[in-house]
């Protein structure tokens, strides 16, 4: 398991470090930042100043070591527009990203896994084929039409519930649901296949002989085997709800890291999006990771083979 | 295009419907931004955002009445005493939030900080002509490299700061927590999130109409047409014009919308390719349906214009012509050049709106010309339309603003020989440009001003299509009008019945 586990951490780090080449070059094709930052009518004089300041007329290969070497020293620069490290702007708009990605994921396990599993039970039947509607509807619904149809109809016209902003678990409904819609039909999906997996099993119907119900079986069997799958994809699940709110976070004026994202995009903060970006792949390659080892400790036969 | 009908559908479908009585109380003002603050210090950034915050917080040196002429603010009064010198009286008996008198140490300490260089503002380039400020008793004597004819309408924007406080306190602290001498100071910030102000009820010019203002970042402008709808927010910012004419058969609600300073105007290349030919330029120009641009595309947000100019710039002359749509004439020109068929490409970036692309594409293709839209992201496109003429495309669009109603700052950087985004060189027009930058006296430049926009009709290295609008939604009874120069000064603001 250790050894299985050093490997996956180095093959992580590999994939941070390739991540922020990426990024580095990437940014450098899209053109010089300088030109995004000065006012239109500056003179060709304030640009290269600009420039010389920002450091973007060294060599590209000496600008990617002074890179790397500031990445190392956990150093990410200070936000040419706002003036401050990027690290504090991220910061703070990381607490608002965790909470809608909890309410995301609390709506996606409460609600798709329960309707995974009774569409295994109860397969075949008008219960399922309602179920699926709503999982496929989940699934296949963009979010910037989901979330402005949310809006108009909780908000708008019923007065339920906030229109937009943060604050309060009222403000956390709408933009949760949004976000968590398609988690939600991607653990039903999952939820009713390993269940429906491990009811065509002998020790299902040998727990059958026994006299035992089908509800007791599900509960006392078959949840605890259908969940080996189900738990690691929800580490990667998360992983996706924490990085991919952008379009929920803008809809609902939700000042998370999505928002972040557009707002330094349109700011033309290029050191924060780089911060932004780097976060979110570390998040996202931390997860993967955390889903394999999960996934290796739940199945011997992973780590013996892996 | 299917998100926008989809979106526009439903916001028809819910305009449809009864608005909620509004939560929000008399005294207290919530506005809707796209975006935040990006610094509230307000010698770093000057976007649309930050301003319509931080002009709340703090007095600016002059500023402009609602007919755009530049009246008093912290100076009571100024006088040249020679082309390079000018001379402000300071408005006494005006206190900063912390308590402290305005004094004209800090006039001269807010000039002297915005063009030191080590400062680094982004702003500096319009302040740079200034060459130092100095306290003289109740007066603040500041000088210029040159006779410098833009400077009053390049100080409305200066904001004044105490000296002390920022001293005291270093500029990123400054920046966190300002202390203006405003109608309003701040409450609150949650960077991201939204900014309070609260009424500064010692405030010299009078008491501010509401208690408390709150901004709120809302980014979609779908989200902002639902807040005002639903009382969350009293006023938003930068609607566009579907969602204009949607709010406008709203009883409630209503639309305030003004021309701004911003020209939207087509670059035709006059160094490299077809369009080097100034035929083949004056028949693109004839080409130009403005009117159906404005009426189909802008639904009125817009006005149309003679020259690469609004009428809200010191410059702009009425009786320069614009340009006769004329197809037939148009066609005529192109054949003349032998260009029928030629390749024009059409730069353009997400910043510009694809549809009025696409129907300048249109236009210009009736007459017999080719045009190859090339999407670039930004920053390329910056890079070839600031770089050499055979890379900067044959046409592109601008929104252009200097934030200075002035020419100087429009067709000076747009045109001159030697500027990055010129692709144009006419000494005659340099002539014009380079004098009416160097002249105080206001009759001369205007004539200049005359003379340059005349070589413009003839040599068309670009041409004005409208004046930009800003848009903003409120809830019916605000009473506001905006002004060209997208100034959100609340103490302009009253509820009305």
């Amino acid at each position: 398991m250790a050894g299985y586990a050093f490997w996956r951490l180095v093959q992580a780090a590999i994939a941070v470090f390739g991540v922020m080449t990426i990024v580095f070059v990437i940014m450098r094709l899209a053109g010089d930042p300088t030109l995004l930052l000065v006012p239109e009518g500056a003179t060709r004089e304030h640009i290269e100043a600009l420039r010389h300041e920002l450091g973007f007329d060294r060599p590209i290969a000496v600008q990617y070591v002074a890179y790397l070497a500031d990445v190392l020293r956990l150093d990410f620069g200070q936000s040419v527009v706002q003036r401050l490290p990027a690290t504090a702007i991220l910061a703070s708009r990381l607490p608002y990203t965790l909470e809608l990605a909890l309410g995301a994921s609390a709506i996606a396990l409460l609600v798709g896994i329960p309707a995974g599993v009774a569409m295994a039970v109860w397969r075949g039947g008008a219960l399922e084929r309602l179920l699926a509607t709503f999982v496929v509807t989940g699934q296949s619904m963009p979010t910037f039409l989901s979330g402005i149809l949310l809006i108009l109809v909780f908000g708008v016209l019923l007065g339920w519930l906030p229109t937009s902003g943060s604050g309060g678990l009222s403000s956390l409904v709408l933009p949760s649901i949004a976000l968590g819609a398609l988690s939600m039909a991607t653990f039903a999906r999952m939820a009713r296949i390993a269940v429906v997996d491990e009811l065509s099993k002998d020790y299902v119907r040998a727990a059958r002989a026994r006299g035992l119900s089908q509800g007791a079986v599900v509960v006392r069997h078959v949840l605890r085997n259908a969940a080996v799958p189900v738990v690691t994809i929800a580490a990667l699940e998360f992983g996706n709800l924490l990085a991919g709110a952008v379009i929920v976070e803008t809809v609902f004026a939700w000042p998370g890291i999505g928002q972040l994202a557009i707002q330094s995009i349109q700011s033309r903060d290029f050191v924060v999006v780089q911060v932004v970006v780097l976060f979110v792949s570390v998040i996202y390659v931390a997860m993967s990771l955390l889903a394999d080892l999960a996934y290796a400790w739940l199945d011997p036969r992973i780590r013996l083979h892996g | 295009m299917l998100k926008q009908v989809v979106m526009y559908a439903l916001l028809a479908a819910a305009l449809a419907s009864p608005l909620p009585a509004s939560a929000q109380g008399k005294d207290a003002l919530v506005v809707d931004l796209p975006n935040d603050a990006a610094t509230l210090d307000p010698h770093v950034q000057w976007d649309t955002d930050s301003y319509t915050i931080y002009r709340n917080i703090f007095d600016n040196l002059v500023t402009r009445d609602p007919s755009g002429k530049i009246v008093p603010q912290i100076a009571t009064a100024w006088r040249y005493t020679n082309d390079t010198t000018i001379e402000f009286d300071i408005r006494s008996g005006v206190t900063f939030h912390d308590g402290s008198p305005l004094t004209p140490a800090d006039v001269a300490f807010s000039i002297n900080r915005i063009i030191n260089p080590a400062f680094k503002s982004p702003q500096l380039s319009q302040f740079d002509q200034i060459v130092s400020a100095e306290a003289r008793g109740d007066k603040v004597v500041m000088t210029t490299k040159t006779p410098y004819p833009a400077l009053m309408a390049q100080l409305v924007k200066l904001s004044i700061v105490p000296k002390a406080v920022v001293e005291k306190v270093g500029d990123q602290s400054f920046n966190q927590n300002p202390v203006g001498s405003g109608p309003y100071r701040l409450a609150a910030w949650q960077k991201g999130v939204q900014t309070a102000l609260e009424a500064n009820d010692r405030y010299w010019g009078g008491k501010p109409p509401f208690k408390s203002v709150t901004f709120r970042v809302v980014p979609d402008v779908a989200t902002r047409v639902a807040d005002l709808r639903t009382g969350r927010a009293d006023i938003v910012r930068q609607l566009g014009p579907d969602e204009a004419t949607a709010l406008k058969s709203e009883s409630q609600l209503q639309v305030l919308a003004g021309p701004t300073e911003r020209i939207g105007y087509m670059f035709i290349n006059a160094q490299s390719g077809p369009t080097a030919d100034v035929r083949v330029r004056r028949a693109i120009a004839q080409a130009i349906d403005q009117k159906a641009i404005i009426e189909a595309l802008l639904q009125g947000y817009g006005d149309p214009v003679n020259i690469v100019l609004t009428p809200a710039n010191f410059g702009y002359v009425s009786d320069v012509p614009g340009y006769e749509f004329n197809l037939a004439k148009a066609k005529a020109l192109v054949k003349e050049a032998g260009a029928e068929g030629a390749s024009l490409t059409f730069l353009t970036s997400p910043a510009y709106d694809r549809r009025v692309v696409e129907a300048l594409q249109q236009m210009v293709q009736e007459i017999g010309l080719k045009v190859e839209i090339v999407a670039l992201d930004h920053p390329t496109f910056l890079r070839r339309r600031q770089g050499r003429p055979d890379e900067a495309g044959s046409l592109s669009l601008g929104r252009w603003s200097c934030a200075c109603q002035d020419a100087d700052g429009v067709i000076f950087p747009l045109f001159r020989t030697g500027s990055i985004w010129a692709k144009y060189s006419n000494p005659a027009f340099d002539d014009a440009v380079d004098n009416a930058r160097k002249i105080l006296d206001e009759k001369q430049r205007l004539a200049f001003y005359r003379k340059a926009f005349e070589i413009l009709r003839e040599d068309v290295p670009g041409i004005g299509i409208y004046q930009d609008y800003a848009i903003y939604g409120a809830r019916k009874e605000l009473q506001w009008k905006p002004t060209p120069n997208e100034a959100f000064f609340i103490m302009d603001m009253k509820w009305g019945k």
